[in-house]
């Protein structure tokens, strides 16, 4: 409960700093919607490379957006060394990093919720019967990006140069979400349905739990390096 | 609260900022941390706020290690910098509210509004932080730990910024904190200010301690550690 309580309490500063900042939502929801504008010049998404294309392209768009937002996920505690602030006080670690997590994935949420619409627009897909299940695997993916992330985040955050250090840490660590999340949209568009990409979910799923957990465990450890 | 220190040291790279100090405070005391620039001061309120691991040594509090894991035994550590440790864009009473409950209190807003009426900043309650001055800042954080009540309070140059009132505020702070059976400690450039309200000086140079002593009227050995390791402060 205590862990509950003090990641609500995170939590809940962070939503009340980004509503009154806005930048770090705007500056990915602008990125996000510029990456699908050179998508739609880039690529000819006619109907039979849909399975072929369309997952690698929203799903990059889904990472390059979520990657804006976890170079920000810190920026509070870096300004007027709040950071020490929250280290001195009795938060536990793992709540410090459930609510990160939280919050990341919460703007990625919202970035997603524009762009997967969008995406089906700007490509002139008629499949809109498949947007909950591609949504829902995209949550899937975004969930192990968010909890991969945040521990990343942390880990650079006294990093010289951590906006350029980050993704090249991240993304050869999210190569398991980034293959599974892909083999899973593949197979909708391709399907309709899962199908043959169960093993993928679960390998999705599985990664979500593990890091998560391990995430909350030596999140203690991260702060201290 | 009790304060030990063994053999502490701390290394950055080949450079020791501080090494083996040894230090054994007991509550109630109010000690001054004196020392020129890079003597280790703001170095040795880190180690032991937990902030910085040592090199060698240990730090205890009331016979317990200070353990990263041990949330109550962080909760007794306080660590005053001025205008920091603030979020800027919540409001004043929000930053209150928000370091209350992460510190497992709940004071009420009767609690929190007489905080920052004794720092005279009850009209700026539901301001934003980022628009107060940085002695308003100053005096903010005094209403913080004055709510939060660490056992031991740690302070690091914090009359910078302060106007006269907000110095006698403060200092009045420390006085009734210290009487309650807490230990404070606080390092300052402001010798003879903090001479005035100590009961006991340390000073540190090159990362030693140098001189350990309880208060005394008149303090010939302070005056002769001052002349040797002090010799451009304003006492």
């Amino acid at each position: 409960m205590k862990l509950l309580r003090e990641t609500y309490l995170v939590l809940r500063k962070d939503l009340v700093l980004q509503v009154r900042r806005r930048d770090s939502l705007l500056t990915m929801f602008f990125f996000g919607t510029l990456l699908l504008f050179v998508f739609h010049f880039s690529f000819d998404l006619v109907p039979d490379r849909v399975s072929e294309l369309a997952p690698g392209l929203l799903w990059l768009a889904f990472l390059f957006t979520g990657t804006l937002g976890l170079a920000q996920l810190f920026g509070a505690e870096r300004e007027n060394q709040c950071l020490d602030a929250l280290l001195l006080s009795p938060l536990d670690r793992g709540a410090l990093f459930l609510a990160k997590a939280c919050l990341n994935f919460t703007l990625m949420l919202l970035v997603e919720l524009v762009i997967t619409p969008l995406f089906w627009i700007l490509f002139n897909l008629q499949t809109w019967n498949l947007v909950p299940q591609v949504f829902f695997i995209a949550l899937l993916g975004t969930v192990g990006f968010c909890v991969l992330g945040t521990v990343m985040s942390a880990l650079t955050l006294r990093a010289r140069a951590r906006e350029l250090l980050l993704p090249l840490v991240l993304f050869p660590l999210m190569i398991p979400v980034i293959l599974a999340t892909i083999q899973c949209l593949a197979a909708v568009f391709r399907a309709g349905e899962i199908g043959d990409a169960l093993p993928w979910l679960r390998l999705l799923i599985g990664f979500d739990v593990i890091f998560l957990t391990l995430g909350v465990l030596v999140f203690d450890w991260v702060m201290e390096v | 609260m009790r304060l030990t220190v063994q053999k502490l040291s701390k290394a950055y790279g080949f450079f020791w900022a501080l090494k083996d100090l040894n230090l054994e405070l007991p509550p109630g005391e109010l000690v001054a941390l004196l020392g020129p620039n890079g003597a280790g001061k703001t170095t040795l309120l880190r180690l032991i706020a937990g902030l910085t691991p040592p090199s060698l040594g240990t730090i205890e509090l009331d016979s317990l290690p200070p353990s990263r894991a041990n949330g109550s035994a962080r909760a007794q550590i306080g660590l005053f910098t001025p205008a920091a440790h603030l979020y800027e864009d919540l409001t004043v009473r929000e930053n209150l509210e928000f370091f209350t409950s992460l510190y497992g209190q709940n004071p009420g807003a009767g609690n929190i509004d007489a905080a920052l009426a004794t720092v005279d900043l009850s009209a700026r309650a539901d301001g934003l932080v980022s628009t107060l001055s940085s002695g308003m800042k100053c005096r903010l954080s005094i209403a913080k730990w004055n709510l939060l009540k660490p056992g031991l309070l740690l302070l690091d140059e914090p009359y910078g910024v302060l106007d006269g009132s907000g110095v006698d505020l403060l200092e009045e702070f420390l006085k009734a904190h210290c009487r309650k059976g807490n230990l404070v400690i606080l390092a300052s450039h402001h010798v003879s200010r903090v001479l005035k309200i100590c009961s006991r000086a340390i000073i540190l140079h090159r990362g030693r301690m140098t001189f350990n002593a309880p208060r005394q009227q008149p303090w010939p050995d302070f005056d002769k550690a001052f002349q040797e390791f002090l010799p451009h402060g304003d006492s």
